[in-house]
């Protein structure tokens, strides 16, 4: 029960229940205000007319007083006709009231009055006037009926009340079970996700309310954290993997050296060989490093406006010769106007040249390389486009994934990280990357990154 | 030989980069927290100072920044642990004058130290000489002996910065700095292509090599006569 009370459901249902008391209260009270007016009114103009219909003609008005005290059938009209000294002559009042001014207006007043022969005191609403003898002429009624509108309406107030209540609250205490019991399968579901299985997932109802789309969003974003630690676990055993070979070579060649080389040349040959194999594990690891960093977007410190055109100028005329070298060849077109763009131009740099690496390596002898800038609707795309090969459509969306080796790449050498540092550095840069085929068979990757002036407002001067 | 000055805390880096810069002829010493590097930094008259990035009692950049805010100009070089984010542009806003990511290669650190103990170098010269070699920078051409030579804008850049250091040792990651104005670490191949096709200009009318490969660390212009 304690914990029922804590449900919202249930906090809910009570609030709604106050609510409608409140409600029901407001209408009642202005139900009760508007007929006890009514009432009233009514009685005090029956008053006026009586007593002044009496005071017109003084010779009738004992008679007048009779026949309204007669005309009762409850006990509850009174009337009285006085002499100048206060002396009844007629009626059953036993005196004028007290404080009752006489102009023929209607009060509240108590008196004295004479019932089926006793005598008693009670609240009335009387209206007197004054007759030319000097006497007093009233006529009154009793307040009875009035008051007894205020109690019908304040007991029926209070008979509708209690079941109010009484079902409002049960309701809520239905309703708070109901979504209790969903709730219990979705929390046991959770339960297990907390306890590490993240294959559990929750159950989705078949009404497509807000707790089934709830349940439903819970649940991809499990099947997303799932998909990540996956990631990560395949990331960490291809990490072990690519650091184990060169180990496993350097230990052997150090094993080798120590026991075979004879000469110091032998010796620095060893090392040079063992410091050429660290080398390259370490340069993998700053890769995973920096590709982690810059998918946590932690690396914007150096941000500001960068001209790609030059970044692309820079890096073609950087990979002219070894293109020349391998005989491909390298072509760049850059669209007049301005390519800017808010970012780190050292990574710009480094993407662009994995980009132009990557093209490089898999273009055969003979073959060209195109780089191209060009602005289109607001953006900035800078196109690599080779005659290589090319990849099948379904390796487009895997060659930037870490460590993943496209069926071509098998026997060049690279660590299988290159894209995915091109595809870091585009996130870090909120650009995007892709890669389709080419025009010529072969690969081509379009970088397309925001341009400046769009989020040029909402950037940090660095 | 200059005095060098390093703060780090890490006794074996300490080690090894004291034992490669003793071995390199300079006069090393060796603090192992903040306050005491800043101590030892203003009581002393350094070439140049090592500092790590992460030291115990204080930062190593706030040592460096306390010691730029009272004037100190000394060259430093700043190192820092690899996968530390921004590092660099952290390091060269406090008053770093160069930055090491970590792992580095002591040749690499020396080659650094001793471009830094060269400065300032005289960068109003606009025709430099070495050797036989002669180039001019305004007119952007090159002579060897009485043979003109054909260079790229590139290549007298990469010339001119081999020819303001001749005999020093310069490394690929510098020169690439340097010459193209990125900093990012190309594969060695690429620059070597550059070098290349530099070295078979300088040498096309059968005149000795004027640039050396050293072997794991860089290349370096020798005066030819």
């Amino acid at each position: 029960m304690p914990e029922l009370l804590r449900s919202t459901t249930l906090r809910w249902a009570l609030g709604i229940a106050l609510w409608s008391v409140l409600l029901a209260l407001t209408i009642f009270a202005f139900i009760y205000w508007q007929t006890a007016t009514y009432l009233r009114e009514e009685l005090a103009e029956t008053l006026r007319l009586e007593v002044r219909a009496a005071a017109a003609d003084p010779a009738a008005a004992a008679m007048r007083v009779e026949t309204w005290t007669a005309m009762d059938l409850h006990a509850t009209h009174y009337g009285g006709l006085f002499g100048p000294a206060g002396a009844r002559r007629a009626g059953n009042l036993g005196a004028v009231p007290d404080r009752l001014a006489r102009d023929g207006d209607a009060y509240r007043v108590s008196a004295t009055v004479d019932v089926a022969g006793r005598t008693l005191d009670d609240e009335i609403w009387a209206a007197a006037l004054a007759l030319p003898d000097g006497g007093t002429v009233v006529i009154a009624h009793d307040t009875d009926e009035i008051d007894r509108v205020r109690v019908t309406t304040l007991r029926a107030l209070g008979l509708g009340l209690l079941p109010t209540l009484a079902l409002s609250g049960l309701g809520g205490v239905l309703l708070a079970r109901r979504a209790r019991g969903r709730l219990a399968s979705t929390e046991a579901a959770l339960a297990e996700v907390m306890r590490g299985d993240l294959r559990k997932r929750l159950p989705v109802g078949s009404r497509g309310d807000e707790f089934d789309r709830l349940a439903g969003n819970v649940n991809r974003m499990l099947d997303e954290i799932e998909h990540l630690m996956g990631e990560v676990r395949s990331v960490g055993d291809a990490v072990a993997h690519d650091l184990r070979t060169p180990l496993t070579r350097l230990r052997a060649r150090l094993e080798r050296s120590r026991a075979q080389a004879r000469t110091v040349a032998e010796f620095h040959e060893a090392i040079d060989q063992g410091l050429a194999w660290i080398d390259q594990t370490l340069t993998m690891i700053t890769a995973v490093l920096r590709i982690g960093e810059m998918e946590d977007g932690r690396r914007r410190a150096a941000f500001s406006r960068v001209d790609l055109a030059e970044v692309v100028g820079v890096a073609v005329e950087f990979f002219e010769p070894v293109a020349e070298q391998r005989g491909v060849g390298l072509t760049v077109s850059i669209s007049p106007g301005a390519h800017t763009i808010r970012g780190d131009r050292d990574l710009c740099f480094e993407a662009l040249s994995n980009l132009l690496d990557n093209a490089l390596k898999f273009t055969p002898r003979g073959g060209v390389v195109r780089v191209g800038v060009d602005r289109s609707g607001g953006a900035t795309v800078i196109t690599v486009e080779d005659t290589g090969p090319g990849l099948p459509p379904a390796e487009h969306a895997k060659v930037f994934q870490r460590f993943y080796r496209a069926e071509v790449a098998r026997r060049t050498s690279g660590n299988g990280l290159g894209l995915s540092l091109v595809a870091a550095i585009a996130k870090l840069h909120t650009a995007t990357v892709t890669v389709r085929a080419g025009a010529t068979g072969g690969c081509r990757f379009d970088l397309v990154f925001p341009s400046a002036e769009g989020s040029k407002a909402g950037a940090p001067s660095v | 030989m200059a005095r060098l000055l390093l703060i780090e805390d890490d006794a074996d880096t300490a080690g090894d980069v004291l034992d490669d810069l003793r071995g390199r002829g300079h006069e090393m010493v060796w603090a192992a927290t903040g306050p005491d590097g800043a101590r030892a930094a203003r009581d002393g008259l350094w070439g140049a100072i090592i500092l790590d990035r992460m030291l115990p009692g204080q930062d190593g950049l706030r040592v460096l920044q306390d010691l730029r805010r009272d004037g100190d100009r000394t060259p430093a070089l700043v190192l820092s642990a690899l996968g530390d984010v921004d590092e660099r542009i952290r390091g060269l806003r406090a008053g770093g004058d160069d930055y090491l990511a970590k792992p580095f290669a002591l040749g690499e650190l020396a080659a650094r130290i001793e471009a830094l103990l060269r400065r300032p170098v005289d960068s109003r010269a606009t025709v430099l000489r070495v050797g036989s070699l002669e180039i001019d920078l305004i007119a952007g051409t090159g002579r060897r002996g009485g043979r003109d030579l054909d260079l790229l804008p590139r290549e007298l850049k990469l010339l001119a910065y081999l020819m303001r250091s001749p005999g020093q040792i310069v490394t690929r990651a510098m020169l690439f700095e340097e010459v193209w104005n990125y900093r990012f670490t190309p594969k060695s191949n690429l620059i070597d292509v550059h070098l290349g096709r530099l070295r078979r200009k300088l040498e096309a009318g059968g005149e000795a090599p004027l640039i050396q490969s050293v072997r794991g660390l860089g290349v370096m212009l020798s005066p030819d006569a």
